[in-house]
């Protein structure tokens, strides 16, 4: 049996040591929580912005007109249907961020003096994202972080959470720093679930490459599907998202591109026809029908063009693509001989990864679970990248030191019926001698996904409710057949479990959604119905039940 | 095989290890130079190769990751259609 080790307290876990993590962690440790942060990696390096984001959402008081006119921005552009009240204590809040990273040593003005807006803007608008040089951002966040007496457990992933009366009381992880894993016990008086995106749900675009995803493959919903567990209610899961970006070396950091859309002849494809000198093809954020219809229709491929920069654009987009965290594009193409001054590179849509869908947050970052907090990629409600991470953690962070005052003591846990279950079912998969590895876990919900809740080819309610069988089966089935040789490769298993649990959500949720809307389409329902423009498909477990609704937020 | 170590430059700081987001090199073990691990679970994020304070590591990339670029010059010698 895997060891479990005795619990340890604090006032606030937070789950997932991203940008979102480590903003929480700065804020509710200096309103004097005691706080860890569980990251199974290392949060100098993890998350989204491991080395670098460049594109900063922020609102300067002065520079935009007012609040209302840069949450149209957004809605227009990168940040569509977010929630208003989420959106609106966001954007209020993003300058005073932009002032504190600037005084951790964050480089948030790299041209000069002045802050300079770049990229993700319709043309003629207010810009609305700062460029920033983020390479070091997550190294300066840690630092704060541990200043202020945060404790940070690296190689620790979290598992489950605990609740007791309808709050949240502690979670389970596995340590994963040494070959042989042990499980850790949180008690905790509040979680802060900051998990990331979803990825690995839908197929790579090259088939081979698991991890080659636009994001971190390290989120895998596990914060969405804990939560869910004790009752936090879901959103969006029927809404599907999907990147576009160079081909087949899949990468986010899109706004980083300066280049036109083209066809093979080079000639402009994109809604502005060819982008002024130095400007991003806005495409690329609002118009991916554009790669979508070529492909479908045959005049594709579709190709980013930046062989028309003057040179001093091409030195600042390659600059660019170090602050943004992707000079490993560079990188390849220069160990393919490729030249961004001769060639035109491919891109295309990906597949769906699991973003702007998941945890249902308030304006106080609350979930409907008391003591359960979310922010960053992990909302379903509300998305606004690094910023949005940034700002929301920090919210989700003051509230949570905020609620422990209310709780008086910790929870007894260690013989809780939860760890039990655990501790059986992982060292059930360590003790196997011959089975599934994790990887073909991961690959049949894949297939699963791909051709039960498409986003190329209609869903129907007879697909959607046969994925969610299939989903069922290949659960009981690799629960009786994946094997881990160690605490890697447990973490990996477990991670393929939380996709699979994922991936039935997004199945459910897309089967109760009975119309069609954006990248939803529906063979039975194929019209889009006006009366439900204002509605979210939410889902909560209640009473064991998955139970869907259509709600207004 | 994503990153590759060169073993002779290699100084067994283990921070490659220690900071890799997709623990492609497993577990730490002081003292020892770490080996890769886990080569197709690399997100080619380039961490590892930034903070290697000796410049021991470099990348390769996985051929179906291969980009696909369309040179100007064929355009050109093609003639654009019409
Ligand atoms: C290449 C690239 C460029 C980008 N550029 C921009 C940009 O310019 N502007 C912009 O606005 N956005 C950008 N983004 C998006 C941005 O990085 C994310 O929106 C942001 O990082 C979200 O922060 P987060 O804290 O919510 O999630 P993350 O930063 O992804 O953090 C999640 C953390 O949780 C950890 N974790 C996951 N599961 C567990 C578990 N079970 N237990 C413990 N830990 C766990 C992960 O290891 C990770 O550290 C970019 C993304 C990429 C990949
Ligand atoms: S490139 Fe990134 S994911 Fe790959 S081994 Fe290095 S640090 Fe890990
Ligand atoms: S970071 Fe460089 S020097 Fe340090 S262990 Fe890794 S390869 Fe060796």
């Amino acid at each position: 049996m895997i060891k479990v080790n005795p619990p340890v307290q604090c006032d606030v876990l937070i789950v997932g040591g991203g940008t979102a993590g480590l903003m929480a962690a700065i804020a509710a440790a200096e309103k004097g929580a005691k706080v860890i942060v569980a990251e199974k990696a290392d949060t100098r390096r993890s998350g989204g912005g491991a080395t670098g984001n460049d594109h900063f959402g922020c609102y300067i008081p002065g520079y935009h007109e007012s609040v209302e006119s840069y949450m149209h921005e957004l809605e227009q552009g990168m940040c569509k249907g977010a929630d208003p009240k989420v959106q609106r204590v966001f954007v209020e809040r993003t300058f005073e961020v932009v002032k504190d990273w600037e005084k951790w040593g964050i480089n948030m003005r790299p041209f000069g003096d002045d802050y300079v807006f770049e990229g993700h803007s319709l043309p003629g608008h207010p810009k609305c994202f700062l460029k920033i040089d983020g390479r070091d951002q997550k190294k300066c966040l840690t630092n704060e972080a541990r200043k202020r007496g945060a404790i940070i457990d690296n190689r620790t992933s979290v598992t489950r959470y605990i609740s007791r009366d309808g709050r949240v009381v502690g979670a389970i992880a596995i340590d994963i720093s040494k070959p042989e894993p042990e499980i850790k016990v949180y008690e905790a008086k509040s979680i802060i679930s900051v998990t990331g995106t979803g990825a690995r749900v839908y197929p790579a675009v090259a088939p081979s490459c698991l991890f080659n995803v636009a994001n971190c493959p390290a989120g895998t919903g596990t914060g969405r599907v804990a939560s869910y567990e004790i009752g936090a209610t879901m959103v969006n899961f029927d809404k599907p998202r999907a990147h576009i970006g160079p081909r087949y070396f899949v990468r986010g950091g899109k706004g980083t591109w300066i280049g036109a859309c083209c066809d093979a002849d080079g000639k402009a494809v994109g809604i502005v026809g060819r982008p002024e000198p130095g400007e991003q093809d806005i495409t690329t954020d609002i118009c991916q029908e554009v790669f979508d219809l070529s492909k479908k229709n045959g005049t594709g491929p579709i190709f980013m063009d930046c062989t028309e920069n003057p040179k001093e654009t091409m030195e600042h987009m390659k600059e660019g693509f170090y602050s943004e965290g992707i000079s490993s594009l560079l990188d390849a193409m220069d160990q393919q001989g490729i030249s961004l001054e001769e060639d035109m590179i491919e891109w295309g849509r990906y597949l769906p990864h699991i973003q702007y869908s998941g945890t249902c947050i308030n304006e106080k970052c609350e979930t409907n679970v008391p003591g359960l907090y979310s922010a960053g990629d992990e909302c379903g409600n509300f998305f606004c990248g690094v910023s949005g991470a940034a700002v929301t953690g920090r919210i989700a962070g003051e509230n949570a030191a905020e609620y422990v005052k209310s709780v008086d003591s910790f929870a007894e846990i260690a013989d809780a019926p939860e760890i039990k279950e655990a501790q059986e079912f992982y060292s059930s998969l360590m003790d196997r001698e011959a089975g599934s590895y994790w990887e073909e876990l991961n690959y049949a919900v894949q297939n699963i996904m791909r051709d039960y809740a498409s986003i190329e080819t209609p869903r129907s309610e007879n697909l959607l409710s046969c994925g969610i069988y299939y989903l069922e089966e290949l659960d009981r089935i690799a629960r009786q057949r994946i094997k881990c040789a160690n605490s890697h490769e447990l973490m990996r298993a477990l991670e393929a479990f939380d996709i699979l649990a994922l991936g039935r959500l997004i199945l459910i949720s897309a089967r109760d959604r009975k119309e069609s809307r954006g990248l939803h389409k529906r063979a039975d329902y194929p019209y889009t119905n006006p009366l439900w423009n204002t509605l979210s498909m939410t889902i909560q477990k209640v009473d064991g039940e998955d139970h869907t609704e259509m709600r207004k937020l | 095989m994503p990153p590759v170590i060169d073993k002779k430059k290699c100084i067994g700081c283990t921070t490659c290890a220690q900071i890799c987001p997709l623990d492609v090199y497993g577990p730490v073990i002081k003292g020892q130079k770490p080996e890769v691990l886990y080569p197709n679970e690399c997100w080619h994020c380039r961490a590892c190769e930034i903070d290697c304070p000796v410049g021991a590591i470099s990348m390769t990339y996985p051929l179906p990751m291969m980009l696909l670029r369309r040179p100007k010059s064929m355009i050109k010698k093609e003639g654009a259609k019409k």
